[in-house]
Parts: structure tokens; C-alpha cells; sequence
């Protein structure tokens, strides 16, 4: 028998229309944080970050607390927050030029410190608000306003895997990457999101979850296309999966 | 009352704590009073200084230009301040480790390294030093002074603190 | 009298911090200023308060942020070099309206420098020094004692006004050790704290933000902004005159160089000059009108500043052309010696008046 469903908007979501472009990924992870704070029952307690780039606006979308951050210092603000408040649930949300870049220091220092938080970084391999530039996560070949060439390896490195370098550290708890190129995946990131931040819920530690994600207007691709590319191009570079698991590595 | 103090030996002969001792001593009843400390870029070995003021009225700089007293604990820093040692200056030397200069201050010379080693541990020279500087100018009384070094040990074994007190005594009678 | 404890400035700065209710304190090494994160490292978590040694400067002072938007009391501290990387923290504090305590104990520049006292960094502390049109206020004191009570002050200017708040003093002050009473009374009370970021219980989510894209948003909040420094300058300048009733040469000089002029100014009266001191204690707001009301019965005005002369533009202003003003610098770690002051203050208050216009 097929139980009637009603599909409703979490209470953690407001009710707004959204200023993100068509196909962008950010929409879909907003709605899975909102899933993960409204069935673990925390949103009275929960603390965002938002970052400087397109998801600066996140507060918008959010029904709970949320602070904006410096370019790159979220996990710093988070750190300034959680250890004020450490029976709040404080989390970040970040996009790879923020995260990978230049916020690589507070990043890694947060992580090794195993602060009591949860990361999300969106990793949709471009920056976005300031016009499709290359950001540290690009892929080798890909073209962007500042590598019309493509990303060169000789001159501008390879991009980064943040998950791998994360999971070199003692402290973190969990480290998981997704991607939400289909239902499945975005089921995985559904799955992923609740594990982090059940383990922040139940004091566990550091938590950081890659989020693989479609930006068709700076991938430069139709919004099908888009999500092919998080799924196939991306995903060879960028492997899916759980590094770390209850503090240990399990993939590495 | 003004006392202008300057202090100054190798990194590791307890410089500092001498000047904050003598300063901490006249915290009750010295109206106005800093202590100033200088190093070098090395952690040891290098030379120390610091300078004490204490004064009746109110302090302008921590650091002065001229001196009522100087302290040396070694012959280099000796060298470094033996212009300062004027005739009005009362100049004490740890003969143990310097040579008495030829100055028209009244110098003291206080065997205080070789006191030390006889005390049991060289590191004790300094108090060595402030008891036979507070001998020559009672600026503080022997009972404050030995107040602040039980408080400024505080904590640390038994043993050690009288060893100290030991030491300061030593200097005042020497 | 109260029982007087001997100490360094930058450990009265940190024991100041903890008496003023500090939650949580971020620092990160650097010369002259390692007292204090040593202090609070040591001290903090005894008081069960927090402590971390951040990563960068900049992390510190974005720590700040956080503990501030979570409506807690938060200081830092550094030395000049780090204290331009905290530039972009104190803009966003100032513009997302936070109150944060930051202690900057002044070594020579530009550049790395050198560790010696100095006083270059006035531009940078009451002229922005970040980006935007925002001020924070800026306490400088002169002696341990103050080094510990304006600490308490800054606690509670800050809450007061949600804004960051400065303590420009120098290497000088931070490692001298002087008698002080320490501060026995309660934390300065902070403002109801409904907008901070600590959960939305029984109330509508908070947001704390600086960035406004929305047409007129931006204004508005700076002109708010501007509203609120308005009413600083109006209540909270502060400043100490000493002599100036009958002086005939007016200085003006904060922190160690005003402990230098003071020694001046008293081998002066000594010889029968009349010199006089203000010393501003907010650099910002600036005591404008307190300099400008003694500058009409003397006959010039002496700055003395361990800087080129950056407060000099300030007095200057204030002064307006009616009375020439001097300067007695040093720079690049220098200190202003007391004879070559005194010297100044002789050739001042030979100079002839002139009358009439």
C-alpha cells in the first residue's frame, strides 16, 4: 500500500523566492541542511556561518540564527561561537574559493583542532559571485575568466582534494564526499549532512562534508549537462565516499 | 627619595629577578616605583639589564640616563656600563666574575659567584648581591625583602626559598 | 590605601580583561606583546573562560567576531605588524556593529621593524585603519594602572556601544612594571543582547551582517553608524590637564610620551617656565575643543609623539592657525628624550605674543 505523502517546506527553510540561478546546487544543499536540522530537532540551537561568495546571502534562506563571516574565516567565526556556546550546534557553509583558498589556514587549523563543529563546503570546482573565476578546486583543462586557457599545471597547480588533505589530520570525526548529480546522490548527501551533524549533536568532534555541486552558468554548461559533469568529470577527480568514519580512516 | 637602579649581568644569572624583587620589596611603601627589563635577541647567554626606579614623587621615563646605583654581575656587561659610573654612583661589582674598574664611584666588590658556589648553587648570586646592596643602601628593610622573595617563590619547595634567603642573608653580612 | 601589586602592563592588561568578565581570549605570538597571551593562556581556563593560541592574527580576530556575535565578550591583542592583518576583522566588527576589545601594545615600523615602543600606528587606529567609513574608539593610557583600567573601560564602551574598541599603548608600557590596585568591582553590564546569534528560542532567527546589496541599505546603516560616533564624541572624549590653567606653552602628548613630557614639564616649572600638558586619553574621539580652549592663552603648542607626527594633524586641526604648534619626535622605536623636550618648551616660551587681529 502507497502511504499518501505530503512533501512540505522544513520549518528551517523560509519561505522565499530564490535568488540562486537556475541549476545551481546551493538550493539543494539549503533544503538538506534544513531536513537534517529540522528531524534532528535543533534549529532553536543552531548557529550557521555563511561565507563571502554566492551563498553570502544563505541567511535568507535560513530559519535560525546565522552570522555572516570574512572571506575565508568561517570556521574561525564558528570556533569563536561553538567555544561561547558549546551546547549550540554551529555550523559553516562554505564554497571552495572560501574554503580551499583563502581560508586554507583557518580550514586546516579547525580541523586539526577538532573543534566541535560541522563543515559544509560546496565544491562546484569555480567561483561564482565575483564572475567564474578559477578557484583551487578547478579542474586541470577547465576554463574560467582567469584561465581562458584552461587550468594549466605547470603555472597554476593541480586542484586541491580537500577530503584527502582533511583526513591526513588526527582529530576529525567525519569526513565524507558527495555529490548531487541525481536523486541518488542527493540521497547521499541527505545521509552525509545527518551523520555530520548528528556527531556535532552528540559531541563527537569535527565534522566536514565535500559537497560536489553543479554551477551550469561558470561550469559553463546547460543544467543537464551540469550535473553530468559534477558526476562524471568531477567525481574521477574528486572520488566519492567516507575518509573518515568515528575517527578513523577509512579510505586512505 | 630617589633611587635610580640599574642592574645588568649574562642572561641566565638571574638579572631580572633581582630587579623585580627589589621593586616587588618597596611596593609598600615607595610611592612610585617601575621596573624596566631589556634583553638581548639571545634566550641565554646573552647580556641582561633592567633598571628599577623608586621615587617619592612621580616617575616620567622607567628609563634614566643616570644612575644612584649599579649592579654587575659579569666583566662584559661591566664594560657595557662603566661610562655610566659616575662619582655620585654607588657602583657593586661580583668580583668573583669582574674586575674592579677604575672609576671615581664608590664600588663595593661582593665575592658573590664564589659565595654562591659555597652556598651549594651558583644560581643564588644575585640574592647574593641585593643583600649586600640593601647593606650599603637600606632602601628597603632585610624583612620586606625576604617577605618578597618568599612570595615571589611561592610554591616552589621549601628547600629552595630558604636556600635563597640563605643567599640574600649572606649578602647583607658579607 | 588599597593593597598596590607590582606588575607588567601587559599582564595588568590580561588580569583587567579576566576582571572585566572577558569570555574568550584569541592572540598569537608576537613581540612585545607575548605577555598577555601567556597571561590569559595561563589564566583563562582557570576562570573557566576560553582561550586559544589562533592560527594567524587573522583568525584571532575573526574568532572575536564569533564569540561576539554569540553575544560574548571577546578580546585580542598584538603587536603593530598584527594588528594590520586584524584590519579587516575590526571593518566587519565595526560594521556588523560587535563589541570586541583589541590591544594593540605598539613596536617601531613599517614592516617587521623592530620590537622598541613606538606610537606610528595612530593613523591606522583612529583614522579606520580597515575599510569604510567607521571609527573605533581608542583608549591610550599612560601608566600600568591605566593599562588596567582602561582595560575595564574598553569592556564596557565596547558593550555600550557595540562597537570595537582599541588599546593603543606601546612595548614600553607593556613590559615596565609599576604599583597598581586592581579593578574589585563587577563586568561593566552589557546591552540586552537580542541580536546575537545564540539561538532562535521563542523568537524570530537573528542575522548579523555587513554586507547590504539591496539599493539605500548600505547608507542607511552608515548613517546610523555616524549617528552613533556622534554620540561618542559627544559623551565619551576624555582627557587629562595638568598645569594648563596658567601655561605659556601648552603640550600635547598620550601614552609614554606623555610620561616623558610630564618629567619635562616639571624641570621646567622648576626653572620658572609655565608649561602645561593635555594628554588625551581617547585618541578617538580626539579632545578638539579641550586643546583648542588652552591654545587661546599660550604662546605655542608642543607635540611630542614616538612618531613623523600623526596625533600633530589632529592638534593642528584643533589649534586652527591660532598659535603655532611644534614637534618633538622620534621614530622607528625611538623615545623622545626628556632634555631635548625641555630644550623645545625654553625656545617656545621665548617666542613674543602677537597681539591685536
Amino acid at each position: 500500500m502507497i502511504k499518501d505523502m505530503i512533501y512540505d517546506r522544513p520549518e528551517s527553510l523560509t519561505d522565499v523566492k530564490t535568488h540562486y540561478c537556475p541549476g545551481c546546487g546551493h538550493g539543494i544543499v539549503h533544503t538538506l541542511i534544513a531536513e537534517t536540522i529540522d528531524s534532528l530537532k535543533i534549529r532553536e540551537r543552531t548557529i550557521g556561518v555563511a561565507p563571502v561568495g554566492c551563498s553570502v546571502l544563505a541567511y535568507f534562506y535560513m530559519n535560525f540564527d546565522v552570522t555572516e563571516a570574512a572571506h575565508g574565516r568561517t570556521p574561525s567565526v564558528a570556533t569563536g561561537i561553538k567555544r561561547v556556546l558549546p551546547d549550540r550546534i554551529v555550523f559553516s557553509y562554505q564554497g571552495d574559493g572560501d574554503l580551499a583558498a583563502i581560508g586554507m589556514a583557518e580550514t586546516i587549523h579547525t580541523a586539526n583542532r577538532g573543534e566541535n563543529i560541522t563543515v559544509v563546503f560546496i565544491n562546484n570546482a569555480v567561483y561564482g559571485m565575483t564572475g567564474g573565476q578559477m578557484a583551487p578546486t578547478s579542474l586541470i583543462g577547465q576554463k574560467t575568466a582567469t584561465s581562458p586557457r584552461g587550468r594549466n599545471v605547470e603555472t597554476m597547480g593541480p586542484p586541491l582534494r580537500m577530503c584527502e588533505l582533511l583526513n591526513s589530520l588526527d582529530k576529525p570525526y567525519h569526513i565524507e564526499r558527495v555529490a548531487i548529480d541525481g536523486p541518488d546522490g542527493v540521497r547521499k548527501a541527505r545521509k552525509a549532512l545527518m551523520t555530520a551533524f548528528k556527531a556535532q549533536v552528540d559531541g563527537k568532534g569535527y565534522s566536514f562534508v565535500e559537497i560536489l555541486s553543479p554551477c551550469p552558468i561558470y561550469q559553463r554548461l546547460s543544467p543537464v549537462d551540469a550535473l553530468k559533469f559534477v558526476g562524471t568529470q568531477m567525481a574521477a577527480y574528486f572520488p566519492v565516499g567516507v575518509f573518515r568514519k568515528e575517527g578513523t580512516v577509512v579510505n586512505a | 627619595m630617589l633611587e635610580r637602579i640599574l642592574i645588568t649581568g649574562a642572561g641566565g644569572q638571574g638579572v631580572i629577578l633581582l630587579g623585580r624583587l627589589l621593586a616587588s620589596s618597596a611596593v609598600e611603601h615607595i610611592p612610585h616605583i617601575t621596573f624596566f627589563p631589556s634583553y638581548g635577541a639571545e634566550v641565554r647567554g646573552g647580556t641582561s639589564v633592567c633598571q628599577v626606579i623608586l621615587s617619592a614623587k612621580e616617575i616620567a621615563s622607567p628609563l634614566s640616563e643616570t644612575f644612584d646605583s649599579i649592579l654587575v654581575m659579569n666583566q662584559i656587561s661591566l664594560e657595557n656600563v662603566i661610562r655610566q659610573m659616575k662619582k655620585n654612583c654607588l657602583v657593586l661589582v661580583n668580583s668573583s666574575l669582574c674586575k674592579i674598574p677604575p672609576v671615581s664611584s664608590k664600588v663595593v666588590s661582593v665575592d658573590a659567584t664564589r659565595l654562591a658556589d659555597n652556598l651549594g648553587d651558583t644560581r643564588v648570586a644575585n640574592f647574593i648581591m641585593l643583600g649586600a646592596y640593601l647593606a650599603a643602601k637600606p632602601v628597603v628593610t632585610p624583612l620586606q625583602a625576604e617577605k618578597s622573595i618568599r612570595e615571589l617563590l611561592a610554591g616552589k619547595n621549601m628547600s629552595l626559598i630558604e636556600l635563597n634567603i640563605k643567599a640574600f642573608r649572606t649578602g647583607l653580612e658579607s | 590605601m588599597a593593597t598596590r601589586v607590582l606588575m607588567t602592563g601587559n599582564d595588568a592588561i590580561g588580569e583587567a580583561a579576566i576582571r572585566a568578565g572577558c569570555d574568550a581570549y584569541y592572540g598569537y605570538p608576537i613581540t612585545p606583546q607575548n605577555e598577555i597571551t601567556a597571561f590569559m593562556a595561563l589564566h583563562m581556563p582557570e576562570n573557566n573562560r576560553v582561550f586559544i593560541q589562533a592560527e594567524s592574527e587573522i583568525s584571532a580576530i575573526n574568532m572575536v567576531f564569533g564569540t561576539a556575535a554569540a553575544g560574548k565578550r571577546a578580546m585580542t591583542s598584538s603587536s603593530s605588524p598584527g594588528i594590520s592583518l586584524k584590519q579587516e576583522g575590526i571593518s566587519f566588527l565595526a560594521g556588523a556593529e560587535l563589541p570586541a576589545v583589541i590591544v594593540n601594545v605598539q613596536r617601531g615600523g613599517p614592516g617587521l621593524g623592530n620590537i622598541a615602543p613606538s606610537q606610528s600606528d595612530y593613523f591606522q587606529a583612529t583614522k579606520g585603519g580597515g575599510h569604510g567609513d567607521y571609527h573605533q574608539i581608542v583608549l591610550a593610557p599612560d601608566s600600568v594602572q591605566e593599562m588596567h583600567d582602561l582595560t575595564i573601560l574598553a569592556f564596557k564602551l565596547a558593550g555600550k556601544y557595540r562597537t570595537p574598541v582599541m588599546i593603543l599603548t606601546d612595548g614600553r608600557l607593556g613590559q615596565m612594571m609599576e604599583p597598581l590596585i586592581l579593578y574589585k568591582g563587577t563586568p561593566p553590564p552589557m546591552q540586552r543582547k537580542a541580536w546575537a546569534v545564540n539561538g532562535a528560542i521563542n523568537r524570530k532567527p537573528n542575522f548579523i551582517r555587513s554586507l547590504y546589496l539591496v539599493e539605500g541599505e548600505l547608507e542607511t546603516l552608515n548613517i546610523k553608524l555616524q549617528k552613533k560616533y556622534a554620540g561618542i564624541r559627544q559623551k565619551e572624549i576624555r582627557c587629562e590637564k595638568r598645569l594648563t590653567q596658567d601655561c605659556e606653552v601648552l603640550l600635547v602628548a598620550y601614552g609614554t610620551s606623555a610620561r616623558i613630557a610630564k618629567g619635562a614639564i616639571a624641570s621646567v616649572r622648576a626653572a620658572g617656565i609655565r608649561a602645561g600638558l593635555l594628554r588625551p586619553i581617547t585618541l578617538w574621539p580626539f579632545p578638539y575643543d579641550a586643546i583648542a580652549r588652552i591654545a587661546k592663552h599660550v604662546k605655542g603648542v608642543l607635540v611630542v609623539e614616538m612618531s613623523s607626527g600623526q596625533m600633530l594633524e589632529d592638534v593642528k586641526l584643533a589649534v586652527n592657525g591660532h598659535v603655532p604648534v611644534f614637534f618633538e619626535g622620534r621614530m622607528g622605536g625611538g623615545v623622545p628624550l626628556e632634555s631635548s623636550i625641555v630644550k623645545k618648551i625654553k625656545s617656545i616660551s621665548r617666542r613674543k605674543i602677537m597681539t591685536g587681529h
